[in-house]
């Protein structure tokens, strides 16, 4: 086991040469040293996906790869991983935070917008800050947090209630605070922000309440906000696209949606399109990627015609400006909420000429894998479906139709990971048959706007899985079946490993190459949440929260644990 | 609506005086007895199929309240009620009993009804909105510890669409039948 580790998931020749007794010793020493509050500079942001050290971005680094370069935890030692330290917040609920570490000092959210410093040796508390929260929160699956962005010597988070707050990172003291949009019209914050050159980059939910969806940057100092993308532009009308990204039949009616857009006129303001998880930031090019989630309202397409651009899609656009650089949509005119949530990751990948170029992956709730050429966000090729599809693409009625998979995915808002030298992206699915029912209703004015219902079957097995997907292929390499749909996210390491976690309170690691199962820990609480890595004093540490989910309703909890390989 | 709930709302209007419920002349302290009338001096309603209001969410509150001045939400009791009320009165007397203490009815579901009632409850992912524990939060209300009665009247009124002020309820409801309706409106009561 330990030979294929070194074959497969190490590619430095140095690491080789030294392993396994000096993996600490390589990944301390570049990096830096612990508890001197250090001020966060581009240039660490930068160079995250090298740091050892650190965890500074949500999803590991700009390209979001998940992957943690820290190997002294690994396929060959796993089985010796304990928890650290476990801290418990105030709040007992739905959990989906990554922790952030800078030099030792911890940051993690939980519901309701409270964020905790801790010393990331020992989970002792800092700092505790509680976001003075008004009395309008509008949010479709939980009142959930996925975490802050760091950057000089602050702390960024959005809120519930639409806001962007900057804290000061020693204090947790509030600097500043900008309101984003209108709660009251079904606008608000769970995702994390990015900070990048000095912007603090944020989306929005809300597409189910009749929102115009966006992507704001703000000053990193003051709050300002410096450019707006609209995620609907004024002409979402696009071309009458009668085929999914795959080639299937989505069985709309043009003739009557032309009709419809005569009598209406374009949707675009009520249109939805959330963003609901970071943006990729690809520096050399100064773009940004994300993708937009679903048309508002959800089942009901009669009150929507066209394309609806650019929701179920992957988006990009310039970093400085905020304008328009290229779109790919996957669903046009969705009338099923299977859209596009979990973050985009950048790597390089093989186009169908067989050459590297750099690409774009997307892990959809349709339960395909997308790989995009970066360069004009056109796609190369989808994986193998990683759940059951069946009677796709039926369209809802009022008495409900079956279809899988149901509209939670297929992969949720859950991030993805990679192990580039393995060529592998890992997601995590959700298989929940659903019955889809459409019910034709007006903008009720800020109210949840599904235009009908999403109902759970019952008496249909639920379950979900872990997938490696080869992305230069899309073939699915293996697969784990869990007995619980899979929510939360999932961390790739330079130790050959995977770590994800499950509702049932059960954390795992996998082997990255084969998806054996190596290690677990039983947490109490949903494990829902995409866990992370840091390294403090020389010795590495896995942490995840387990708070459970709301959105699936697996039990909450309110536990940060810390794992570290025992004596 | 029964018979005698609406008679004895009427009768509280006619005792007071519509003149009573003009905003001008009415004050918060008249206007919260009204609604105490009804909804209880405890917090326990007079009438099995009233909601408990003491400790509901503000906004969950207030935002009824415009509905059922602007006829969203129709009710033979409320609509007359709020008429005249302002936004200003309209969020002050759902403050006043947001802040109140959630009674406790001591409702105890049958443990069939208990089951059913969450699997029911799964199905249509309530705790997305309303949160484990059915506590609510903001403008979605809390069901934990409801009046069964009520509870089971509200969803059957979405599913037959005599309530349209949340119209994503109705189109969810009427993939429901009835037996489950009943379970989850017990088993929610219950807790």
């Amino acid at each position: 086991m330990l030979k294929r580790f070194l074959m497969a998931g190490l590619s430095g020749a140095a690491l080789l040469a030294t392993m396994p007794m000096s993996f600490a010793a390589e990944e301390t020493g570049s990096g830096t040293l612990y508890g001197d509050m250090q001020t966060v500079t581009q240039d660490m942001l930068d160079r995250a996906a090298g740091d050892g050290n650190n965890y500074l971005h949500t999803n590991g680094d700009y390209a979001q790869t998940r992957y943690y370069p820290a190997s002294q935890i690994n396929i060959a030692n796993v089985r010796d991983l304990r928890p650290a330290w476990i801290f418990q917040t105030e709040v007992v609920d739905s959990m989906e935070t990554t922790p952030i570490v800078v030099n030792g000092v911890m940051y993690v959210t939980t519901s309701f917008n409270h964020v905790y410093a801790l010393d990331a040796r020992t989970g002792e508390e800092i700092w505790h800050y509680k976001h003075n929260m008004g009395p309008i929160t509008t949010y479709c699956c939980g009142p959930n947090n996925r975490g802050v962005a760091v950057y000089g010597d602050m702390v960024y988070m959005g809120t519930l209630d639409a806001k962007m707050v900057g804290l000061d990172a020693k204090t947790g003291k509030l600097v500043w605070e900008t309101e984003l949009a209108d709660p009251e019209l079904g606008y608000s914050e769970t995702m994390a922000p990015t900070v990048v050159d000095g912007k603090v980059l944020i989306g929005t939910n809300g597409g189910e309440y009749g929102i115009r969806g966006f992507v704001k940057a703000l000053d990193w100092k003051t709050g300002e906000v410096l450019w707006t993308f609209h995620t609907t532009p004024e002409n979402s009308v696009g071309e009458w696209t009668t085929h999914d990204a795959t080639g299937r039949d989505m069985l709309r009616d043009i003739e009557a949606e032309k009709k419809a857009l005569e009598e209406m006129g374009d949707p675009y303001e009520t249109l939805g399109g959330g963003v609901w998880q970071n943006p990729a930031v690809d520096k050399e090019t100064g773009r940004i990627f994300f993708v937009v989630g679903n048309p508002s309202p959800d089942l009901d397409g009669s009150l929507r015609p066209g394309d609806n651009l650019y929701t179920d899609s992957l988006v990009s656009v310039d970093l400085e400006t905020g304008e328009y650089v290229c779109h790919f949509q996957y669903i046009a005119h969705d009338v099923w909420d299977l859209d596009a949530v979990s973050p985009p990751i950048l790597v390089d990948v093989m186009n169908d000429a067989g050459e590297m170029v750099p690409g774009v992956l997307h892990g959809g709730k349709t339960g395909h894998v997308y790989v995009h050429n970066r360069d004009d966000c056109s796609l190369i090729r989808h994986s193998e479906a990683m759940v059951p599809q069946e009677n796709m693409w039926v369209l809802p009625t009022a008495e409900g139709e079956r279809m899988l998979p149901g509209a939670n995915g297929g992969v949720e808002w859950s991030p993805m990971a990679v192990n580039e030298s393995l060529g592998l992206t890992y997601a995590i699915n959700l298989h929940q048959p659903m019955t889809y029912h459409v019910e034709s209703t007006p903008y009720p004015e800020g109210k949840l706007w599904l235009g009908g219902a999403f109902k759970v079957i019952p008496e249909e097995r639920q379950w979900g899985n872990v997938t490696a997907v080869d992305y230069h292929t899309g073939d699915i390499r293996w697969k784990v079946k869990t007995e619980q749909p899979m929510i939360g996210g999932i961390l790739a390491t330079a130790g050959g490993l995977v770590f994800t976690g499950e509702g049932n309170g059960q954390f795992k690691a996998y082997d990255a190459e084969t998806g054996s199962q190596l290690w677990k820990f039983q947490a109490g609480a949903g494990v829902n949440a995409p866990p992370s890595s840091y390294t403090v004093e020389g010795q590495q540490y896995i942490v995840v929260a387990a708070g459970g989910n709301a959105q699936l309703d697996y039990k909450r909890g309110n536990n940060i644990i810390a794992f570290t390989l025992g004596d | 609506m029964k018979l005698s709930s609406f008679g004895a709302g009427l009768g509280l209007l006619l005792v007071l005086g519509t003149g009573a419920l003009a905003q001008d002349e009415q004050t918060m302290e008249e206007l919260v007895e009204l609604c105490t009338t009804c909804h209880g001096e405890e917090g326990r309603p007079i009438e099995p199929d009233y909601p408990i209001i003491w400790g509901q969410e503000f906004y969950y509150l207030y935002v009824q309240l415009k509905d059922y001045k602007s006829g969203r939400r129709a009710n033979e009791i409320m609509q007359p009620i709020v008429e005249e009320l302002s936004k200003d009165q309209m969020k002050a007397v759902a403050q006043v009993f947001a802040d109140k203490e959630w009674p406790r009815i001591g409702f105890a579901a049958e443990e069939s009804d208990i089951k059913s009632g969450q699997t029911a409850a799964s199905a249509g992912q309530c705790t997305q909105c309303h949160l484990g524990g059915y506590n609510g939060n903001s403008r979605n209300p809390r069901l934990a510890g409801q009046n069964p009665a009520y509870l089971e009247r509200t969803m059957l009124e979405f599913k037959d669409k005599t309530r349209l002020n949340a119209p994503d309820k109705g189109a969810l409801f009427r993939a429901y039948d009835d037996a489950d309706i009943t379970a989850m409106a017990n088993f929610m009561a219950g807790m």
